[in-house]
């Protein structure tokens, strides 16, 4: 598809935007013309072979298998049509994988969101150390899944973690949780380790947000009389709109392929109460040889995402749509 | 209070004061959460494992630096740094060339069938390192990229292009179009204007996406767990798996572990810190 | 190997072909009909095992050295990886169709699976020679319609490992004989402020020997023989063992926060018992190496038990469960694997595995190499066992397995009923 498009490009003589204006003789043209589809051609070459064949290539097989019921040895041969997404539907855990999507998003939205935006606005201010802060803040987004989630398992230990010996020292020593041991808790307490990672990325959104407003609009709001909580719902807030919705985004897809962290941590437990779509994937295609039924976790997976970045950049983002999807890679 | 105000022309009122203490004071306690975690560790790092499973909070009853020590003079953790490093920088390496002229075409040449295949670029995005795994690791395998770098360097810059080519062409397109016009007029080639005009006015954006690719293989851990089986190719991520594997009982030497795997990460971005954030704030607010 | 300076050349050689594993690669693709001409060619064999704790982190890679010192043209390629890591990577390496030469086997529906894929070697001629030094039961899990696919070097079962002083300080002077007495030195346990038993419930093996011996004992051998042919888990003796399992779980017998608990960690289930902070686990014959690994270990404290019996229940005690650890080799692996895992079984090599107090012997005469005490029990009750039943997320297809895993631990969570785990068990064994 891709290299048929190509061709498309090829015999409608490929034009330069900027050579348009250029007045130049015919002959000349002709063989600028020639020389744009050769750059076409050549500069496009290698993103497309290497996407095609190491980004494409494997995912329609996914998207293959998904009709298969298939161990992941050989070639598919049982086709089972759309069986694995029937069986997918009434499957209890995948069902709580999308309530618990649901949830991870909704406090990313509700609150790390929020919090991120509150530090950013504190940070813009004049303040002594804004550098130092904004370095401290973003740190924990360098640090790779595998090593947050090894300390922080540690750190939420029962009985030798630090959490709880700090519950003890400002008196909460009798709620004594077990964290990520707890049902009840482990989502929460996964969202807090989140936050701890990803809102500096957020926060270094909002503050890049924050310091193209530009500061006349601000000082004429405050001249006109407005203070400074009304100055940020009227003014800041308004104009941060477009990075707010891209930051959404960005959360929203991070909350659908959340894996690493969760793997290190509880690998879904205890008893699927923190697993993710991802984690039941990796279950099913790798401890369970259940391979067809994991492709169509994946593609449900990917349609879901899809799904949501067409809508809301068709109902939400609207003219913003470019940057939406800057360092998506990152939030993983 | 006042007397430290006094000479300063304008002197601030009590509430202003006040207002900027507990601004501070707020910073503090979130940079609180941030850092307590990883000073736990670095602290840690320095106890015994039982010292530290009955003194998680304090300060080490003696200070061990074995734990360090003894890390800093093996040979696979050095290896393992080494690899990463590697790994990293030829997956921006290529990650950043090709993209960078996939992004020029799709900023500056108009030709049909161009946004489609801009969409596709974008799809990519959306579909998890996690699904395409296992019929990923068949094709490598049957490159013959198991055990080679390259099975881990050419997979994670397929799947870091979408992000880089969106970003680049944001980059490229705010570039005006005279510019391209004088360097036509003066004899340049569209590769020669790339090369020699566009790329050096886009060093902030490359800046940007280098380091988004160099964070994302630096964390890697799924695919160079499963290409690599000779331990001389292990990477970061990997060998904390494996050492945490291996020295499960042993709390303290682990965290000694992660302290020293997380700071060169930390080093990279204190220095790479202004591109990062410079080139995510372009990307971020061009809309 | 430090760091080197990054050059042109250096990210060419590596971009190239990786520089450093050319000369394995060279010798990979050299064919290994070695005897021809006077100097033999070198053959490599890459051996793929879990050895990364000890003692097999010690010893193994010098095993592999012997046996290079003493056979100049083999070249044996050490590759360890942890447990986990090992699992996942074996997974792709078997969806990719090839396997490492000699690799790591529980044996049961895993290895059935890559038999089925046609990627494992038949060993049936090569090992009928020397088959017989070995002990029976230490070969069940790799046998397939008479064939036999691996060589095992371990071999044990599963039963309680428990703290003698904390049983002595809790009133109990003997260890449990059936079920109900168990339930009773729990509750004397609980009233004694002992945690009873510990398990790591991240990790949900642990939490299926439960389970598994229970309907071993209530519907007899017999039946989950009969269950695991049929697919259908539904009887009652399976829905009797949730029962039975539900009431232990009921009386909150395990240590605080095990939802989360791994095996070996330092706050895991190993290091619980090995710190002496709970009174017993249902374990497998490594038990005490880890306890002592991941805990300070108990010593002389440290006592075993098999799993009871079940008032009414067709089960003897004498029937066991568990299992071990063998090598299999790839279809095509080179003759020179063969002779190795015909010397990794010798009687020599054995002893020295035993000696290391990390493995089982089943070379037929290791066992008086044995001299942890509790080892003897399990090697006794082993030996006179008049039934064994292989784990039975290693005997059962990989999904089955995995669902017994998931499904009991749901139970022991207080999160699913009995007839719930035997639906759903046998749900996923029909739609193999």
């Amino acid at each position: 598809m891709a290299l048929s498009t190509l061709k498309d490009g090829q015999s409608e003589d490929a034009v330069a935007e900027s050579s348009a204006g250029s007045a130049a003789s015919g002959r000349a043209t002709r063989r600028r013309r020639r020389w744009n589809r050769l750059t076409i051609i050549l500069f496009l070459l290698p993103a497309l072979v290497l996407f095609t064949l190491l980004v494409l290539v494997p995912i329609l097989i996914a998207l293959y298998a998904s009709f298969f019921r298939w161990g992941g040895f050989g070639l598919p041969s049982d086709f089972v049509g759309l069986d694995n997404f029937t069986r997918l539907f009434q499957d209890e855990v995948f069902l709580g994988d999308l309530w618990r999507g649901l949830v991870l998003i909704l406090l990313s939205i509700g609150i790390q969101l929020p919090f991120a935006l509150s530090i950013a606005v504190l940070l813009n201010q004049r303040l002594r150390g804004r550098a130092f802060y904004r370095l401290l803040f973003f740190a924990p987004y360098v640090l790779s899944e595998v090593i947050t989630g090894v300390l922080f398992t540690m750190i939420f230990s029962p009985d030798e973690g630090l959490a709880n010996h700090l519950l003890e020292m400002v008196g909460l020593g009798h709620l004594n949780p077990t964290w990520f041991a707890d049902e009840s808790l482990v989502l929460f307490t996964l969202f807090l380790v989140m936050t701890w990672k990803y809102f500096g990325f957020h926060m270094i959104l909002y503050l890049a947000g924050l310091q193209s407003i530009p500061k006349e609009v601000l000082e004429a709001a405050s001249i006109d009389g407005a203070g400074s909580w009304q100055r940020f719902r009227h003014v800041t807030l308004p104009l941060l709109g477009p990075t707010i919705r891209i930051s959404i985004f960005l959360s929203v897809i991070g909350a659908i392929q959340l894996f690493d962290l969760v793997w290190v941590i509880t690998q879904g437990g205890p008893v699927h109460a923190s697993e993710t779509m991802s984690i039941t994937l990796f279950q099913f295609g790798f401890k369970r040889y259940q391979v067809g039924y994991a492709s169509a976790i994946s593609v449900v997976m990917f349609v879901i995402s899809f799904v949501f970045a067409i809508f809301y950049q068709r109902y939400v983002m609207r003219r913003d749509t470019e940057g939406a999807v800057t360092a998506m890679r990152g939030l993983r | 209070m006042t007397t430290h105000t006094a000479h300063r022309k304008r002197p601030r009122r009590p509430a202003a004061v006040f207002r900027s203490l507990s601004t501070h004071a707020l910073i503090w306690v979130i940079g609180a959460f941030i850092v307590v975690p990883l000073l736990y560790g670095l602290i840690s790092g320095f106890k015994t494992t039982s010292d530290l499973s009955t003194n998680p909070i304090g300060l080490p009853e003696d200070w061990v630096t074995g734990n360090y020590t003894e890390l800093l003079q093996s040979g696979p953790f050095w290896r393992q740094i080494f690899n990463s490093t590697f790994i990293a920088l030829a997956t921006a390496f290529i990650t950043v060339g090709v993209a960078a002229l996939a992004a020029f075409v799709f900023a500056r040449f108009a030709f049909r069938g161009r946004e489609a295949m801009f969409t596709l670029f974008t799809i990519g995005l959306m579909f998890p390192f996690a699904v395409a795994i296992l019929p990923l690791f068949v094709m490598l395998r049957s490159f013959g990229l198991l055990d080679n770098p390259l099975g881990v360097i050419l997979p994670q810059a397929a799947f870091g292009l979408p992000i880089t080519i969106i970003i680049l062409r944001g980059f490229f397109r705010t570039i005006p179009g005279e510019l391209e016009e004088a360097a036509t007029i003066d004899g340049c080639t569209a590769f020669g204007f790339f090369w020699r005009v566009l790329l050096p006015m886009a060093r902030p954006a490359l800046a940007t996406v280098s380091v988004l690719a160099i964070v994302t293989s630096w964390n890697n851990f799924f695919l160079p767990l499963l290409v690599f089986t000779d331990q001389q190719w292990l990477t970061i991520p990997v060998g904390i798996q494996q050492f945490k594997g291996q020295y499960s009982q042993d709390t303290a030497r682990i965290l000694a572990y992660v302290v020293l795997a997380m700071a060169p990460a930390l080093a990279f971005y204190s220095v790479a810190e202004r591109h990062l954030i410079g080139g995510l704030t372009t990307g971020a607010t061009k809309g | 190997m430090g760091p080197e300076p990054f050059s042109r050349r250096t990210f060419l050689s590596a971009a190239g072909l990786a520089g450093l594993s050319v000369p394995l690669l060279a010798a990979c693709g050299g064919d290994d009909s070695g005897d021809s001409g006077g100097s033999a060619e070198t053959v490599t064999i890459e051996w793929w095992n879990i050895a990364t704790t000890e003692p097999g982190k010690t010893l193994w890679p010098k095993l592999a050295k012997e046996y290079e010192a003493a056979n100049p043209n083999v070249k044996i390629k050490f590759v360890a990886t942890e447990n986990d890591a090992y699992k996942a990577k074996m997974t792709a390496q078997t969806a990719s169709g090839k396997l490492p030469d000699i690799f790591h086997t529980w044996g049961g529906g895993v290895l059935k699976q890559q038999i089925d894929a046609g990627l494992v070697k038949d060993l049936t001629k090569d090992v009928a020679p020397w088959l017989g030094t070995l002990l029976p039961i230490s070969l069940e899990a790799y046998k397939f319609d008479g064939k036999t696919y691996a060589v095992p070097f371990d071999i044990g079962m599963v039963g309680f490992w428990y703290n003698k002083a904390l049983f002595t300080k809790a009133k109990i002077d003997k260890p449990p004989a059936t079920w109900a007495e168990l339930i009773e030195d729990v509750k004397k346990l609980k009233a004694a402020g002992i945690t009873p038993m510990a398990l790591a419930g991240k990790e949900k093996w642990p939490g299926h020997y439960y389970w598994a011996y229970l309907a071993m004992r209530i519907g007899g051998l017999p039946a989950l023989q009969q269950a695991a042919t049929s697919n259908d888990f539904t009887g009652p003796g399976f829905v009797e063992a949730g029962r039975r399992l539900k009431e232990l779980a009921d009386l909150d017998p395990f240590q605080r926060g095990f939802l989360n608990a791994s095996y070996p960690s330092s706050d895991g289930q190993a290091a619980q018992m090995g710190n002496g902070k709970t009174a017993m686990e249902l374990m497998g014959q490594w038990a005490p190496s880890v306890q002592s690994d991941a805990g300070k270990g108990l010593g002389d404290d440290l006592g075993f038990f098999p799993f009871p019996t079940v008032d009414g229940g067709q089960g003897a005690a004498t029937e066991v469960f568990g299992g071990g650890s063998g090598h299999a080799l790839s279809k095509d692996a080179p003759k020179a694997a063969v002779d190795f895992l015909k010397w990794f079984a010798s009687i020599d090599v054995d002893r020295r595995l035993v000696e290391s107090k990390g493995y089982q012997p089943v070379v037929k005469g290791a066992e008086s190499a044995l001299t942890d005490p509790n080892l003897k029990i399990v090697n006794q009750t082993l030996g006179s066992a008049t039934g064994f039943q292989l784990f039975l997320d290693q005997a059962f297809p990989p999904a089955v397995g995995q669902e017994v895993n998931d499904s009991v631990a749901a139970l022991i969570a207080g999160k699913s009923t009995p007839e719930q785990v035997t639906q759903k068990i046998t749900q996923t064994a029909k739609s193999q």
